[in-house]
């Protein structure tokens, strides 16, 4: 090439130079390039061009000629709010969890061992039911209601920001605020009260709504507005004008609503009256002889008791119920056992749909016959309690799942990681669901074997509900990514789990996905078993540190000759 | 590769993926104006740009999980904001299809390498970065994706979706783009100053 005169010298074409600034070019070429720019001014003046060009692009990018916007300064905080809903549901149905524990095992149990004399100071009960429990309530609410309202605030933020830019974002916040010129004071204030016992005396009179979380709750007076109530127990024996809102353990109405009573509580007794509808999720619901109710009644109660009367239709879903009041629409019945009492009087249709037919009296006082439909029994998932149950079911899990995965976090993460090898796992699962059983139940027939076999049963059975958890582990990584960390890996687990859960409550389908999780599951954990007893090579001497190799596009360009 | 600035955060990295909130706040302080700075060279406005970085922390958030403690976490990082960047361009169709077809055609020609050099004397850096604003959506991808972040041709070419031997003609091609701005620029200064 040096040879060459230079006028009649072929230069590079720009490709090859940005290329070879950019170390791209293959060896070979490379050094062709290299060459040719130590013989060619104008191919060297324009590397040298095309590399200030390079460092003028990367110089004007990399200038920070704006700062943050504080928009962004801020979001931080506000993404860690936005996550906090998840935390906030994981919580609620791991507590949701351990009240079905409760209610569903230790509470039987106690109540089992009390009645075969093991009772005495019983300490569970004392703490939750003696008013240890309820002291706290006034601060939780609080909490809740704050959590609550920051939650709502910035998933409405988040929804509306997507929505608007800021011109429209500008105008909408000038028109709220000519609205809110535009509209009147609010003509009575709503009022808080909190204590161990919150008392509306009889000569008392609250002009608008009351809030009051207590222990114990005496309205006496007159609330001329809506009464929201959280604490122990209500008693209702003044004159509310509004509705009244009460989570509590038991609560009387035994004055005057003029509104309506929504209720949530174990034990709710309406002796007063009522002007409008009552709505009671309830352990037992007692409408008294001289209560009377303006509209409607609609239960979800274990044990219902109607003497009193309704003043329209009824809505009743229940396990035991008694009707022995006046009810002057139409009954929608729904539960395991009806009685229909010789004091009732019932206006409309009775349509009751339970385990087995009514049982009325002759000297009831019905405008047609009850017309009864049998429930199909194996038709479960009909049924709303179906779907609650489920999502307590799903509490329970997530809650078994964390104790779990922290007591054996490396064994947990082993199994999930054993999950993703889908035909081990499910062949070693369908060895281990249907061979193992067997195996413990020869066991326990020979008399040696007992607790092994038995052991063996227990926690065989045991590991089908770990292998479910497994199972929401691994759908939960699919969603989220892969984590090895602990509380990531259990905050996947949960999410995963009320997705299996979700899935196993599809009828038909359901129970076939159900078992393809615990055969999946279980040989999950066989596999992360079987390789935790397997022996480990010991290490030997250690291995020379990786090289890579090179890729196809060797680099060996570079600088610019000088 | 790692954006000049920036250290690797190891140990924060650890903590935020443990889920430590606070963890998660020293990586956003120290990335977020990378990625902001990144996003504005990108995409066409300062609200998109806004969006954009926040979009892509959240997604961050959930990605953490998967990044590799061996590689470079800013490498890392500009390529989540890449993907999502060039999304999102995608997503509007600003993106035309004859670009696509000009990869085909690779320039030979050999500039007058004297007056580029001058064109890149006389160019300040906010007439580049407002000439960069000129540029079409592939094009302004691809010089802030080599030229920002020093993203590799394969992780460009994975990017933008072509194949890594055309990265070099889109990068090429982009930078013709940036002169004819620059040129126009220039002479519209030129005429409103005579």
């Amino acid at each position: 090439m040096s040879e060459m005169p230079k006028e009649k010298m072929q230069h590079l074409d720009e490709m090859t130079c940005l290329l070879y600034i950019e170390r791209q070019l293959d060896r070979t070429r490379g050094l062709e390039v290299s060459a040719h720019t130590q013989e060619c001014d104008s191919c060297r003046t324009l590397l040298r061009a095309l590399e200030r060009e390079s460092r003028l692009l990367t110089r004007a990018m990399l200038e920070a000629e704006e700062p943050l916007p504080s928009r962004l300064a801020q979001f931080q905080e506000r993404a860690r709010k936005s996550m906090q809903w998840i935390w906030g549901l994981v919580f609620g149905l791991a507590a949701t969890g351990a009240y079905a524990l409760y209610t569903g095992y230790i509470y039987p149990w106690q109540q089992q061992l009390e009645q075969a004399g093991f009772g005495g100071s019983n300490l569970l009960g004392l703490l939750i039911f003696q008013g240890a429990f309820w002291k706290g309530w006034q601060s939780m609410i609080t909490l809740l209601e704050v959590l609550a309202m920051v939650t709502l605030a910035g998933l409405g933020a988040i929804f509306f920001r997507r929505r608007m830019r800021r011109g429209s974002a500008l105008a909408m916040v000038f028109a709220g605020f000519c609205t809110l010129l535009a509209l009147p004071a609010p003509a009575a204030a709503t009022e808080f009260r909190k204590g161990d016992n919150v008392e509306v005396s009889k000569s008392e009179t609250i002009k608008g709504d009351v809030y009051i979380t207590c222990g114990r709750g005496h309205v006496d007076g007159t609330i001329d507005g809506d009464l929201y109530f959280f604490g122990e127990s209500l008693d209702v024996n003044g004159h509310v004008t509004g509705d009244v809102i009460v989570f509590s353990k038991s609560a009387r109405i035994n004055g005057e609503v003029d509104g309506n009573v929504r209720a949530f509580n174990n034990n709710l007794t309406i002796t007063g009256t009522v002007g409008r509808n009552v709505m009671a999720f309830d352990e037992s619901l007692n409408i008294d002889s001289s209560a009377k109710i303006g509209r409607s009644l609609t239960s979800f109660v274990e044990s219902l008791s109607v003497d009193g009367s309704v003043g329209r239709d009824a809505l009743l879903f229940f396990a035991h119920a008694n009707l022995a009041g006046k009810i002057d629409g139409e009954v929608r019945a729904r539960g395991d056992s009806l009685v229909i009492g010789s004091t009732a009087v019932i206006g409309g249709p009775v349509k009751y749909k339970g385990n087995k037919q009514a049982v009325v009296s002759p000297s009831a006082k019905l405008a047609s016959p009850v017309e009864f439909t049998q429930l199909e029994k194996r038709r479960e998932y009909r049924h709303g309690n179906y779907y609650v149950w489920q999502v307590i079911w799903a509490a329970a899990f997530i809650l078994f799942g964390l104790v779990l995965f922290a007591l054996m976090p490396k064994f947990a993460e082993d199994a999930v990681k054993s999950a993703e090898q889908y035909g081990a796992a499910a062949g070693l699962g369908v060895l281990v669901l249907f061979g193992v059983p067997i195996a413990a139940v020869i066991a326990c027939i020979t008399v040696v074997g007992l607790f092994i076999g038995i052991s063996t049963l227990f926690l065989w059975y045991a590991s089908l509900y770990f292998a479910q958890v497994i199972v929401g582990a691994v759908v939960g990584q699919w969603l989220m990514g892969r984590t090895s960390e602990l509380w990531p890996l259990i905050g996947r687990m949960a999410v995963g789990l009320v997705i299996v859960r979700l899935c196993t409550t599809i009828p038909h389908v359901g129970g076939w996905v159900k078992f393809a999780a615990i055969l999946w599951g279980i040989g999950a954990i066989s596999l992360a078993l079987y390789r935790r007893f397997q022996p480990v090579i010991a290490p030997g001497t250690p291995s020379a540190p990786f090289t890579p190799p090179l890729p196809p596009h060797t680099t060996v360009g570079g600088t610019m000759p000088a | 590769m790692s954006a000049p600035g920036i250290t690797e955060p190891t140990e924060v990295i650890t903590r935020a993926r443990a889920g430590d909130a606070e963890a998660w706040g020293e990586l956003y302080r120290e990335f977020a104006p990378a990625i902001f700075r990144f996003c504005r060279r990108a995409l066409p406005t300062r609200e998109d740009a806004e969006d954009a970085t926040m979009e892509i922390f959240m997604k961050l958030r959930g990605k953490l999980g998967q990044y590799d403690m061996t590689r470079s976490f800013s490498a890392w990082l500009y390529k989540v904001a890449a993907n999502h960047c060039w999304d999102t361009l995608r997503r509007r169709k600003t993106r035309q299809d004859k670009e696509t077809e000009d990869l085909e055609n690779v320039p030979l020609e050999h500039p007058d390498p004297n007056q580029l050099d001058q064109l890149i004397d006389q160019r300040t850096s906010e007439e580049v970065r407002k000439a960069l604003e000129k540029l079409g959506a592939r094009a302004r991808m691809a010089l802030v994706m080599r030229y920002y972040s020093d993203m590799s041709y394969d992780e460009i070419a994975d990017a933008l979706g072509v194949r890594r031997a055309f990265v070099g003609v889109v990068l090429l091609r982009a930078r013709h783009e940036l002169r004819q701005a620059l040129e126009g620029s220039a002479a519209l200064a030129a005429g409103g100053a005579s």
